[in-house]
C-alpha cells in the first residue's frame, strides 16, 4: 500500500478511535454519532477506492468556503448549546468537536489539516478519559496507540513528499502503485507495529511510574451513583424488589484467606430497621456518632452488641471495594469491629449500621473486621429473657394487626420452649411453607403482610423478613429486620464475591438473651435465580469481571500512596520486595493461573467443555490473527499481481528478444543465465549489445529483484527491441 | 580550552545533536497541557495518556539513534572542481546493521562545520544494503576544499525531533578559479599577439594533413566528399596546424586586502586565457607570484596550470616587494612567445581599480578590463 493512502487510513483509524472512546464514554446525541461514525465511514470508503464514493470526493457538494461557513455556524452552535440546550461546557464541548471531526474528515487536503485531526482526536480520547473509569477505555486507548504509531510514522515519511505542494486525496488512489513514492514494505509494516508494541510497554512503564502528586481525597466522581434502595432511614415493603433485578456490580468482597465461605453465602449488612407501623420500616435509632480511630488508621467500634464477657464469634476479615452508591453506608459481614480505609471519619448507629459522613462519588476500597455471633448453650435452656423497656420499646413493636397473626405465631411455637428454638420453628415455618416470587405486589395492599401470610403466600426476602420480625415479636422475642446483600456468586478466577444490585436482600437479627443479635433468614431459595444451564459464559463473565477489577486498582485507583508502598518495599529489602512483586504480578495473573487451574479442575469433574469451548475460538481467533499478521495473504495478493503484470510484460519482450537473437544465430541454452547471454550476444554481436544488455538489466531487475518498472523503463525496452530488430544481421 | 571542550562534547555525545521539528512543538506543548491536567485532576487516564505522549518521545530518541547507528559511507569526488561549476560526486551508504533498517535519512556535506549544499534523501536501507548517490557538488571559491565528513540526519520515526550525526571522512579536492567566456577584444588581441611557427601536426590550418575514416562526433563539415564517393565510406579530412604559439601568462600575486576580490578576478581571467590559449593549441608556461611552470601544452599541462591558479595566495605588499612581488626578479623569457600579464594591483597608486589589468607584451589592451 502507498505511504500516502497508508497515513489516511491510519488518520481515519485514529479518528475513528478517539470517536468511539467519546461515544462510549460521553454519550452522543445518537444523531451526531450517526453523523459522525456516516463521515467516518465515507472517508475510509473514499481512501478505499470505492467508485461510487470516489466520485462523490471529486465533487464535492460544498466547496472550501462552505466548509468554512460550517466551521463558524458550528461554534454558532456550539454557544446555544452551551447556553440554552445542554447548558454546560463539557457537552456542548464535545458536540462541537465532533462537528469539527466531521467537518476535517471530509478536507483532509494538506498536511495542516492530517495535524488538526489529529489534535481533534487527542483532545477526544482525552475527553473521553475524564468521563470515564471503565475497563472498555483499555482497549480503546491501546487502539488508539497504536494507531498514533502508525500515523505518525506515516506522516513522517510522507513528509518530505508533500513539502513540496499538496496532495489531492483522490489523486493517489487513480495513480498507479509503482507511481507512489513509497510503500509500506513487511519492514516497515512489523517495525510500526514493534514500535507499538515498543510504546505501548513503555507507556505502562512510564505511567507506574510517573509521581501522583495530586493530593485528592477521593477520586473524581464520574457520572452518576448507582441508584440503590432500601438503605434509608425508612423503607416500604416492596422497596427492595424494584432493584432485585438489577445485574449492576455494586462491590466485590475479598476474603482474607481467599478462599469461598463455607456455606456458600455471605451476608453484607446494611441498616437495620426496629419499627414497624404496617406498611413501611423505620429506624429510630437513627442517631449517628463519629467512630474513633485507633493508631494503625482504623476505626473501632466501641460498646458490645454481644453481652458475653469474651467474643466467642469466628473472624471475617473482607476487602470490600465498593461501588459508588447513592447511601453513605458501609456494608460488611456482621458484625463489624473494625473498619480501615481512606475516609476522613466513620459513624456509626445503635444498631451497629456504619456509615460515611456523605455518599462517595468513586469507588473505594476498606477493609473490614467481623466477627459472627454463635448461639451460646445458655440461651437454649427456656428461662425467658429480661429486657429494659427501652430495648422492647424498640424490638418488640409491632403495629396494629389482626389477631390470625398473634394466633399463627402463637400456633407455629406453642411447642417450642427456648426463644432460639422459637425463632428456628418460625423460620423454618417460612422457608418451607411459601414460595419464593419477586412478583409479589403486596405493598399497594392496605394490608401486605396478612395478604403475603394468609392469601398469596408468595414474596420475596422483604415479606419473609418482615413477616418473621412480626411474627417473632408477637410471641415476646426481640427481633429487627436487616437489609443488606447477600452474596452468593463466587468469582473463582479472582478469588472474591460478585455483589449485584440483585443480591439487595433483607433478614432478621433476633436477640437472645446471652448470646445478643443473631442473624436468621427466612428466605426460600430463589428458584428464579437458578444458575444459567450454559456456564461457559459466566465463566467469562467471572473471568471478564476479574480483569475489570484489576483494571480499576492498578489503573483507576493507582495512586501516590501505591508508589510509596512500592518505594518502601524496595527500601525494606529486595527479597521482600520480590515477594511482593511476585504477589502483585501473581495477583494481575491470578485470572489466568485460576483459569488453568479451573480447566483441570473442570476436567475432574468431567464440565470441561463449555470452557474448552471458550478457550478454543480464543486459541483459534488468536492463532488465525498470528498467521495473518505473518503471511498476509492480501499483501502477497496485491504484491503478486503488481509483479505479474510488471513480469509478463518484460518477460514477453525478453522472450521475443532471446527469439530473435536465435534466428540471428545466437540461441540461448536452457543452461545460459541471463548475464551470460548478455556477453555472448556481444562477442557475437556488438552492434546489439546495448539493447540486449538493458533488455536483460529490466528483466533481471523485475524478475529476480522484484523491483517494478515504471511505465517509461517499459517502453524504454520496448524501444530498444525495436532497434534490435531494425538492426542488420551480425 | 574551548576546543578541548568542544573535542570532549563531540566525544560525550559522539557528534550527535536534536533539533525540535515544528510537528515536535506542538506534540510538545500538547504533552504539557495534558501533564498540567493529569496533575491538576488527579485523573489517572490523564496520566496513561501522558505516559503515552512521553514514552513517543523517548521511542523517538531511540529509534532515531537506531536509525543513525553503523552507518557507513564511501564518498568518490572528481579530481578537481571549478568554481560554481557543478561537478558529479557520488556517495555509497551502507546500512551495517544487520537486523534493522533505516529510515528518513538526509545527508549533507560537511566543510569546515558548515553544511554544504543541498541534502540527500533516502526514504529505507535495509539491513545490510547499500545505495549509491550522485549529486552536483559545486564549490563557491577557489582553493582547497576540505570536506570534514558527511552529517547523517533523520527524521524518524515520529518526524518530532531532527536527530544528527557526523559521520567523519576527511576529503580534499581542488577547486579550480572559475572559467568564464572571454571578451572579443581580448581575444583578438591575444591571437594576434606573437609571432608564428609553421609545424607539421594537426591543427586548425587549411593544408591537408590527413585523411581518415568518419567517427561519431567529427564535424559533418570536414567531410572530403570525392574520398568519400570513391571508396563509400565516409571519409574526413585532416588539416595541418597553421603555426604553433608560445604564451606565458603572469599573474602577480602582490596585493593589498582591498584588491582582494580584484586578485580573485585576476586568477580568474587567467585561467579563463589559459582555456582559450590551450584550446588552440598554444604552448604555455604560467608564472604566479615567484613560481612558474615550464612551457607545456595539452590536457594534463593545462590542469596543471590550472592547479597553480587554484592554489596561488594573494600576498600583502610590504616595503620594497612591490616591484620584487609584482615581477619576476628576472625579467621572464618568453622564449619568443607571448606575455600576458593579469594584474590585480598596479602599486600604491591603485587605490580603487574596477578591473584587473591585462598586458599582452608590455601593452595594456583596450576595453579588456571587461575582458569576462
Amino acid at each position: 500500500m502507498p505511504f500516502d493512502q497508508a497515513l489516511r487510513f491510519a488518520s481515519i483509524w485514529l479518528a475513528a478511535t478517539s470517536f468511539i472512546g467519546l461515544t462510549l464514554g460521553a454519550g452522543l446525541p445518537g444523531w451526531l454519532a450517526a453523523l459522525t461514525g456516516a463521515a467516518l465511514i465515507v472517508a475510509f470508503l473514499r481512501n478505499g477506492g470505492s467508485k461510487s464514493v470516489e466520485q462523490f470526493a471529486m465533487a464535492p457538494p460544498i466547496s472550501t468556503a462552505g466548509w468554512n461557513l460550517l466551521v463558524i455556524a458550528g461554534f454558532l452552535g456550539f454557544w446555544i448549546d452551551m447556553l440554552w440546550v445542554s447548558d454546560e461546557l463539557l457537552p456542548a464541548g464535545i458536540h462541537f468537536l465532533m462537528v469539527l471531526m466531521i467537518v476535517k474528515l471530509f478536507n483532509l487536503k494538506i498536511r495542516r489539516d492530517y495535524l488538526h485531526l489529529y489534535a481533534i482526536s487527542l483532545v477526544a480520547i482525552l475527553t473521553s478519559g475524564s468521563l470515564t473509569t471503565d475497563l472498555w477505555y483499555l482497549p480503546i486507548f491501546s487502539l488508539y496507540l497504536f494507531a498514533g504509531v502508525w500515523t505518525l510514522l506515516l506522516f513522517q515519511l510522507t513528509k518530505h513528499t508533500e513539502e513540496t505542494g499538496t496532495l489531492t486525496p483522490s489523486a493517489p488512489m487513480r495513480a498507479p502503485l509503482h507511481q507512489s513514492a513509497g510503500h509500506v514494505t513487511p519492514q516497515l509494516f512489523w517495525l510500526a507495529n514493534g514500535l507499538a508494541l515498543l510504546t505501548f510497554s513503555l507507556t505502562l512503564a512510564i505511567f507506574f511510574a510517573i509521581p501522583r502528586v495530586s493530593a485528592g481525597f477521593y477520586q473524581k466522581g464520574f457520572g452518576e451513583n448507582i441508584r440503590t434502595s432500601g438503605f434509608s432511614e425508612t423503607v416500604n415493603l416492596g422497596e427492595i424488589g424494584p432493584i432485585k433485578r438489577d445485574p449492576s456490580v455494586v462491590m466485590r468482597v475479598e476474603l482474607s484467606d481467599g478462599a469461598r465461605r463455607e456455606a456458600g453465602r455471605l451476608y453484607l449488612r446494611g441498616v437495620a430497621f426496629d419499627q414497624y407501623d404496617g406498611k413501611t420500616w423505620t429506624n429510630r435509632m437513627n442517631y449517628r456518632r463519629t467512630v474513633s480511630e485507633d493508631g494503625t488508621g482504623s476505626f473501632v467500634l466501641r460498646g458490645s452488641r454481644s453481652p458475653a464477657q469474651t467474643p466467642l464469634g469466628e473472624t471475617i476479615r473482607q476487602n470490600i471495594i465498593l461501588e459508588p452508591l447513592d447511601t453513605p453506608v458501609l456494608f460488611a459481614a456482621p458484625f463489624i469491629e473494625t473498619v480501615s480505609g481512606k475516609f476522613p471519619s466513620v459513624q456509626s448507629d445503635p444498631t451497629g449500621a456504619v456509615y460515611l459522613p456523605f455518599p462517595s462519588s468513586s469507588r473505594i476500597e476498606y477493609s473490614v473486621l467481623s466477627r459472627s455471633t454463635p448461639v451460646l448453650p445458655a440461651d437454649l435452656s427456656p428461662e425467658p429473657g429480661r429486657y429494659p423497656e427501652s430495648f422492647t420499646r424498640h424490638f418488640l413493636q409491632t403495629p396494629v394487626q389482626s389477631e390470625r397473626i398473634t394466633v399463627l405465631a402463637k400456633d407455629i411455637t406453642q411447642t417450642q420452649r427456648t426463644a432460639y428454638e422459637k425463632a428456628n420453628a418460625i423460620q423454618s415455618f417460612l422457608i418451607h411453607n411459601f414460595r419464593y416470587s419477586l412478583d409479589a405486589p403486596l405493598a399497594e395492599l392496605d394490608h401486605p403482610l396478612e395478604e403475603f401470610l394468609f392469601s398469596r403466600k408468595t414474596g420475596y426476602c422483604e415479606h419473609y423478613a418482615t413477616a418473621m420480625v412480626m411474627l417473632l415479636r408477637t410471641v415476646g422475642i426481640p427481633a429487627r429486620l436487616v437489609t443488606g446483600f447477600l452474596a452468593t456468586e463466587w468469582n473463582e478466577y479472582g478469588n472474591y464475591y460478585v455483589v449485584r444490585q440483585q443480591d439487595a436482600h433483607a433478614w432478621v437479627e433476633v436477640h437472645l438473651p446471652y448470646s445478643g443479635w443473631i442473624t436468621m433468614d427466612p428466605t426460600p431459595p430463589s428458584i428464579e435465580n437458578a444458575p444459567d444451564v450454559y456456564p461457559a459464559w459466566h465463566a467469562l463473565g467471572r473471568i471478564m469481571d476479574t480483569v475489570r477489577l484489576q483494571w480499576s486498582r492498578f489503573f483507576v485507583q493507582y495512586s501516590a500512596a501505591d508508589q510509596l508502598a512500592v518505594v518502601r518495599e524496595l527500601k525494606a529489602g529486595s527479597t521482600s520486595a520480590r515477594n511482593k512483586a511476585f504477589d502483585s504480578m501473581s495477583a494481575l495473573f491470578s485470572p489466568v493461573l485460576a483459569m488453568f487451574g479451573g480447566i483441570t479442575k473442570y476436567a475432574a469433574t468431567g464440565t470441561i467443555r463449555p470452557l474448552v469451548e471458550v478457550l478454543a475460538i480464543l486459541l483459534i481467533g488468536i492463532a488465525l490473527l498470528l498467521w495473518l499478521g505473518i503471511k498476509r495473504p492480501w499483501v502477497k495478493g496485491m504484491v503478486g499481481k503488481r509483479m505479474t503484470r510488471n513480469e509478463e510484460v518484460i518477460a514477453q519482450l525478453y522472450g521475443r528478444m532471446v527469439q530473435h537473437l536465435a534466428g540471428e544465430g545466437i540461441p540461448k541454452r536452457t543452461t545460459t543465465g541471463p548475464l551470460e547471454f548478455v556477453h555472448l550476444a556481444q562477442a557475437k554481436w556488438n552492434d546489439a549489445n546495448s539493447a540486449v544488455a538493458s533488455i536483460t538489466e529490466l528483466y533481471c531487475r523485475t524478475r529476480f529483484g522484484h523491483i517494478p518498472l515504471t511505465q517509461e523503463e517499459l517502453s524504454l525496452a520496448e524501444d530498444h527491441l525495436r532497434h534490435l530488430m531494425a538492426l542488420d544481421k551480425p | 580550552m574551548p576546543l578541548q571542550y568542544s573535542s570532549f562534547t563531540q566525544r560525550l555525545f559522539r557528534g550527535r545533536s536534536t533539533r525540535i521539528t515544528s510537528e515536535g512543538v506542538q506534540f510538545l506543548l500538547f504533552t504539557l497541557a495534558i501533564g498540567i491536567a493529569a496533575i491538576n485532576t488527579g485523573n489517572n487516564l490523564f496520566y496513561l495518556l501522558l505516559a503515552m505522549m512521553l514514552s513517543l518521545i523517548l521511542i523517538s530518541g531511540i529509534v532515531a539513534e537506531h536509525s543513525l547507528r553503523r552507518l557507513e559511507f564511501h564518498r568518490h569526488l572528481p579530481d578537481h572542481l571549478t568554481v560554481n561549476e557543478p561537478a558529479n560526486a557520488t556517495l555509497v551508504v551502507k546500512n551495517g546493521k544487520s537486523r534493522f533498517p533505516s529510515f528518513s535519512l538526509r545527508l549533507f556535506d560537511i566543510s569546515e562545520g558548515r553544511e554544504l549544499g543541498q541534502s540527500l534523501e533516502i526514504r529505507q536501507l535495509l539491513p545490510g544494503a547499500s545505495r549509491l548517490l550522485s549529486y552536483p557538488l559545486v564549490a563557491s571559491r577557489r582553493g582547497r576544499l576540505q570536506l570534514d565528513g558527511i552529517r547523517v540526519g533523520t527524521e524518524f520515526p515520529f518526524g518530532l525531533f531532527m536527530k544528527r550525526a557526523l559521520y567523519p571522512i576527511d576529503e580534499t579536492v581542488i577547486v579550480c578559479p572559475e572559467l568564464k567566456p572571454i571578451n572579443e577584444r581580448l581575444l583578438q588581441g591575444l591571437l594576434t599577439a606573437g609571432p608564428e611557427q609553421i609545424v607539421n601536426r594537426r591543427g586548425h590550418g587549411n593544408d591537408l594533413y590527413n585523411l581518415r575514416l568518419y567517427q561519431a562526433g567529427d564535424d559533418s563539415r570536414k567531410i572530403h566528399w570525392p574520398t568519400t564517393a570513391r571508396t563509400s565510406q565516409l571519409t574526413v579530412r585532416e588539416t595541418e596546424a597553421e603555426d604553433q604559439r608560445r604564451a606565458v601568462v603572469s599573474v602577480p600575486t602582490v596585493a593589498p586586502v582591498s584588491h582582494d576580490a580584484l586578485f580573485e578576478q585576476a586568477v580568474s581571467i587567467a585561467a579563463s586565457i589559459i582555456r582559450v590559449l590551450a584550446q588552440r593549441g598554444y604552448i604555455l608556461q604560467l608564472v604566479v607570484g615567484s613560481s612558474h611552470s615550464v612551457f607545456g601544452q595539452g590536457d594534463r599541462h593545462f590542469l596543471e596550470l590550472l592547479r597553480m591558479l587554484a592554489l596561488c595566495e594573494r600576498h600583502p605588499p610590504h616595503a620594497g616587494s612591490i616591484l620584487s612581488g609584482n615581477q619576476p626578479r628576472e625579467p621572464l623569457d618568453a622564449q619568443g612567445g607571448t606575455m600576458i600579464v593579469v594584474q590585480s594591483w598596479l602599486g600604491p597608486d591603485d587605490i580603487e581599480p574596477m578591473h584587473p589589468t591585462i598586458l599582452i607584451d608590455g601593452a595594456v589592451i583596450a576595453g579588456a578590463s571587461h575582458a569576462v
